[in-house]
């Protein structure tokens, strides 16, 4: 051991000094490594133009591209469009496209993958595609890189802009136009033009990628590989975390009780950074068939009689906040300015609506019996669940709990009608007419999961969902949203009492993590590792 | 008499049916040790056992009384033992006393039906029933049921078969009783007591099976089961594994004073057995 | 050869069994609330009705339950199983990939239940009714009565997170890119607890039959005989006792096969091994019939082969049985 000389002693006591961030911005980025990320939900396919669930962004979306991203402030950004301009009656929307791009086996990009894609594959087969693309007519191609899009009814550019970095991604259509698309092995084992490139997939195990050297943006990407590794179990995901065999796991797919003790450790961070793109909202929904809950008064007391703030302090801890409606306090664009009618805890209120409602308590103190059907995805909707289930019993609700897997709930829920209560996730995607006012809005054919299966109708809210989805106006959009909310929250034919943004774990060795509103989804083109 | 003065006898026996008498009395006096709901919030949830004395057994990740859940969750590990063990041994004793009875055509029928069943890995048909039927604990017990019972129908058959040409029951034919009364009344009891010794066997397994289904998140989750807590505990292991520990225990205790009550009783009536020993 | 005939034969024997049980189980998930694209929609966080139908479509399930049925059987015919829906590719293709792990936990366990249920049931029979049979008995009583997800969990809890001796979970390391020696030792690490948690319940059954029946074939004549003799007592045990007494473990092998692969199913679970038993787990909760078919075939010959190498192993232990009757 060599003694230090007191200059040196000075220039570490100095470094040490400097805070861990502004280490961070002075960083030069490091060639190579390996990002090891957990993958909770293994999926069918990987390729986000034919799926759009954050499972196939976390693994495609670093493969494929979509035409656009969001930036840090969660503007479009260009990804495969340099640039766009929309004509005023939103009927045509013109995308410039970024030459000099290839897919990975060579061949170039062009306007016809565009066209493709769009007609083929998001307006035929891609989920929420389908119902945003629906009046698309035709993606005119005057050169290889000019894409125009028709439509046959006003598509407002904002909408467009925020959904297409979730419903936006290209494939090559080289590879797709023969035979079933379905069906084509390239789903599974992407081509795109994105940093990384397609190595390997070991079903219930991994997926490997690796660094893509003809990438567009000069010397990125700085990883060498990324590895996605099939951790169904909680528990033993975040295990791996601490072992140091995975180094990210995104979207709240570790046990919340570990989300809080890993925050806590100072070798990891967890964080909604870079989810904010990704709010879910936690649901109650009501069956108006049942003539119990028709009465907008039981609807309320049920509402009422549930503490949420307790439960968000004692279950959820700090990534969750009380929900105000539909569309979540992260829509800076479309998030009500004025107050909208809310439900506070107040038992007393609750068992004095029940009351007037013609429910008196009768033997053991029971008004009535509840089937609650809680969806089978995430903790937070289980432990919900027995939250209600304990917290309606205090009013006089028996409530039975029906468990069931995904297909069962799915079916039970929105098809065959057969439950009173149900309890899952409405996830918002940057745009209420994405996937939120497809809850409200009456004349989904029966089945379709996540529509207005409550035997609910009411015209007023139809013609404000409509109006908005085709009004050009930005002004005029966001009034008509806030009538909505406020409608559907006096309605309340569902209930979103909770907000929460997924959370992230990182370990603090990955730089760049969480630099936009939809990390986790986008292409870590930009992401490398500490030593 | 005599097997229960030899049942008595055995030490193996005794602390079985010590444990199996206290699980009981824990089942049958849930109400009275813990009235309230055993599901309903109780407190801060994930309290660690002694970290609160009202809370000797802490809280689950539901902020629910581990104790009250333990307590009640006896009774409903023994109701579904038991239930589900008496329909494995209905179902059993049917179809291997008719098919040790007659032979033959039915023989080869029935036997190839639990052929079938013992084929398929029983916890898989279970997960598949479950699916189908929903996870009530009615549908479960009877899933459980279901998936139990071919051991016993060849138990059952293998002793019609060794019995139906012995000489008192060849008497009675002659005698002109009919085979209903051939089966229930002649060869039945005699038949009885290997498969009572079984039936402990079948009830441990069914319990276990529960508590595996509840730990796939696949039982009933309105009733206060073992097998729930250890699913629940399953998130919160890393941490608080308390949660998990406890219902584990509670678990293996029940199903060795099962056990043990079984050897116990197979002492008692298999005297052949016993006198090795 | 001849080993070969009979497996044929046996395999035949058994085809209205395994027909019946595909049938039944094709039968059964036809009642099952929601079918693959439920399934799939759920996975893919929703999409409208006219998607469904065209996957519904596309998945084949547009047709008649008695159409449906046919196709099965007659593609199985000719030894198609399939296409899975969840993996998109030949359901045997995606069997063959699960298989190792399952069959090396199977194996690993049964040789690890075997062998020290003989171990310890020998020593018990030897010392019947003193400590060391105490203590051995009681061992056995509570392994056979601990729920082995319950084990697996705890185990988890005591090796990999306090003592960080072995993995928490996983098939083996990819990261590492470990090759030859190194890949089997890490498998191998990978492996260790659950064998333990697979096997604990039946090495406490093997233990018990194997102490039982060691007691009753030293009390048989010929062990006297072979005493008489003059022989040392753990040669007697050696020659004469073991072959015979292990009849018993060996016939127990061949019926427990089905609740062995069972049993995988929630130790896969717990340990995170692409194995046929997550597999099954999975299909059935994703609804996948052809997959969940696949592997009910699969198991089934499994069990199948299984018994008719306990046959074999049988008929050489036991001079007086031949294999062909």
């Amino acid at each position: 051991m060599t003694a230090l000389t007191r200059r040196e002693t000075f220039l570490l006591g100095a470094a040490a000094m400097i805070p861990a961030s502004a280490v961070e911005a002075q960083e030069t980025p490091r060639r190579g490594g390996v990002l090891t990320v957990h993958f909770a939900t293994e999926q069918r396919i990987l390729n986000p133009s034919l799926q759009a669930s954050t499972g196939v962004y976390i693994v495609g979306g670093k493969m494929q591209e979509a035409l656009l991203d969001l930036d840090a402030q969660g503007n479009p950004v260009g990804v495969l469009a340099e640039s766009w301009e929309s004509a005023p009656d939103g009927l045509t929307h013109v995308f410039r496209l970024r030459r000099g791009v290839t897919w990975h086996d060579g061949r170039p990009f062009t306007s016809a993958d565009v066209q493709f894609t769009a007609m083929e594959m998001w307006k035929k087969i891609l989920n929420y595609g389908t119902t945003l693309q629906q009046f698309l007519t035709e993606v005119q191609t005057p050169d290889p890189h000019t894409a125009i899009f028709k439509y046959e009814r006003p598509m407002p550019q904002g909408l467009l802009l925020r959904a297409l970095p979730d419903l936006g991604y290209i494939s090559p259509k080289h590879i797709f136009e023969t035979g079933d698309i379905r069906q084509n092995p390239a789903n599974t084992a992407p081509v795109g033009t994105g940093p990384f490139k397609f190595v390997q997939y070991e079903r219930g195990q991994f997926i490997i990628a690796e660094r893509n050297p003809n990438y567009w943006r000069n010397n990125q990407p700085y990883l060498d590989r990324v590895v996605w590794r099939v951790v169904g179990d909680r528990a033993a995901a975040a295990a791996q975390l601490e072992s140091g065999q995975i180094l990210f796991s995104p979207y709240s797919s570790l046990a919340i009780a570990d989300l809080q003790r890993l925050g806590r450790d100072p070798r990891f961070e967890a964080t909604t950074r870079g989810n904010e793109g990704n709010v879910r909202t936690n649901t109650l929904e009501f069956n108006f068939r049942n003539p119990i809950l028709a009465d907008i008064r039981v609807r309320r007391a049920i509402a009422h009689s549930l503490n949420v703030p307790f439960f968000i302090e004692n279950f959820l801890g700090p990534f969750a906040k009380p929900g105000t409606g539909p569309i979540p306090s992260i829509s800076t664009d479309y998030y009500p300015t004025e107050a909208m009618p809310q439900y506070g805890f107040d038992a007393a209120l609750a068992n004095r609506l029940l009351d007037e409602a013609g429910h008196r308590r009768g033997a053991g103190g029971v008004r009535f019996s509840l089937r609650l059907l809680p969806a089978p995805w995430g903790e937070d909707i289980a432990l919900w669940a027995t939250f209600i289930q304990q917290s309606l019993q205090q009013v006089g609700i028996r409530v039975e709990v029906v468990r069931n897997d995904a297909a069962g709930f799915l079916r039970s829920v929105y098809n065959e009608h057969a439950f009173d209560l149900a309890s899952g996730w409405h996830q918002y995607r940057s745009d209420p007419a994405v996937s939120t006012t497809v809850w409200y809005r009456s004349g989904s054919p029966r089945g379709a999961p996540w529509t207005n299966q409550w035997g609910w109708t009411d015209a007023r809210i139809d013609g404000i969902i409509d109006a908005a989805a085709t009004e050009v106006d930005p002004v005029k959009r966001k009034a008509l949203y806030a009538d909505f909310v406020r409608a559907v929250q006096t309605e309340l034919p569902l209930w979103m009492p909770i907000e929460q943004i997924f959370v992230s774990v990182f370990n603090r060795r990955i730089r760049n993590a969480g630099n936009n509103p939809r990390w986790a989804s986008s292409t870590w083109h930009d992401t490398w590792l500490a030593s | 008499m005599r097997a229960l003065k030899a049942y008595l006898r055995s030490p193996a026996a005794l602390i079985g049916s010590v444990i199996l008498l206290a699980v009981l009395v824990m089942g049958l006096g849930a109400a009275w040790f813990y009235p309230n709901d055993p599901l309903g919030l109780a407190g801060r949830p994930l309290q660690w056992p002694g970290q609160n004395p009202r809370f000797p057994l802490g809280t689950d990740p539901s902020g629910r009384d581990i104790a009250a859940q333990i307590v009640h969750g006896a009774r409903i590990s023994l109701l579904i033992g038991f239930v589900a063990t008496s329909i494995a041994v209905v179902i059993g004793i049917a179809i291997g006393s008719l098919s040790g009875f007659y032979g033959g055509v039915v023989d080869t029928v029935l036997m190839r039906v639990t052929e079938a069943f013992q084929t398929l890995p029983n916890f898989l048909l279970l997960l598949v029933l479950v699916a189908v039927f929903g996870s009530t604990i009615h549908t479960v017990t009877i899933a459980i049921g279901i998936v139990s019972w071919p051991p016993v129908a060849r138990l059952t058959r293998a002793e019609f078969m060794t019995l139906r040409t012995r000489d008192f029951v060849q008497a009675s034919r002659v005698q002109g009783l009919g085979d209903a009364h051939l089966i229930l009344r002649e060869v039945l009891p005699n038949a009885l007591p290997p498969v009572i010794v079984y039936a402990s066997v079948v009830m441990a397994v069914a319990i276990l099976l529960e508590s595996a289904l509840a730990f796939l998140q696949l039982s009933d989750p309105n009733v206060p089961s073992w097998g729930n807590l250890i699913g629940l505990g399953r998130n919160v292991l890393r941490s608080e594994w308390y949660v998990s520990a406890i219902p584990g225990l509670a678990i293996l205790l029940t199903i060795l004073g099962v056990s043990l009550v079984g050897q116990g009783l197979n002492d008692a009536l298999n005297p052949r057995l016993a006198s090795g020993r | 050869m001849r080993i070969l005939r009979l497996a044929l034969r046996r395999l035949a024997a058994s085809l209205p069994t395994l027909l019946l049980i595909l049938a039944g189980m094709f039968l059964l998930l036809q009642l099952a609330p929601g079918d693959t694209v439920d399934a799939l929609m759920a996975q893919m966080g929703g999409g409208d009705a006219a998607l469904a139908e065209d996957l519904r479509r596309f998945y084949g399930l547009d047709v008649g339950i008695a159409a449906q049925l046919w196709n099965y059987l007659t593609r199985l015919a000719t030894l198609d199983l399939g296409f899975s829906a969840i993996y998109g590719k030949p359901v045997a293709t995606v069997i063959l990939e699960r298989l190792p792990p399952t069959i090396l936990l199977m194996v690993s366990a049964l040789s690890f239940a075997f062998f020290f249920g003989l171990l310890l049931g020998v020593l018990a029979a030897r010392r019947v009714n003193r400590w060391p049979d105490t203590l051995i008995s009681t061992l056995g009583l509570l392994f056979y009565a601990t729920p082995s997800f319950w084990f697996g969990l705890m185990a988890i809890v005591l090796f990999s997170v306090y003592l960080q001796w072995l993995p928490a979970g996983g098939f083996y390391d990819i990261t590492m890119g470990y090759t030859g020696l190194a890949a089997v030792l890490d498998i191998a690490r990978h492996l260790v607890l659950p064998t333990l948690t697979l096997g604990l319940i039946f090495l406490a059954i093997y233990l018990r039959i194997m102490r039982a029946s060691m007691l009753e074939v030293l009390s048989l004549d010929f062990v006297r005989t072979a005493r008489a003799k003059g022989l040392t007592e753990t040669r007697v045990v050696a020659r004469h006792v073991l072959r015979n007494a292990m009849l018993p473990m060996v016939t127990l092998i061949g019926l427990q096969a089905g609740t062995m692969l069972g049993g995988s199913v929630v130790v896969e679970s717990v340990f995170a091994l692409p194995g046929l038993g997550r597999l099954a787990y999975e299909s059935v909760v994703q609804r996948d019939l052809n997959t969940l078919l696949g592997i009910v075939f699969v198991s089934a010959l499994l069990v199948i082969a299984i018994n008719f190498v306990v046959d074999i192993l049988y008929a050489r232990l036991d001079p007086r049985i031949s294999a062909e009757s």
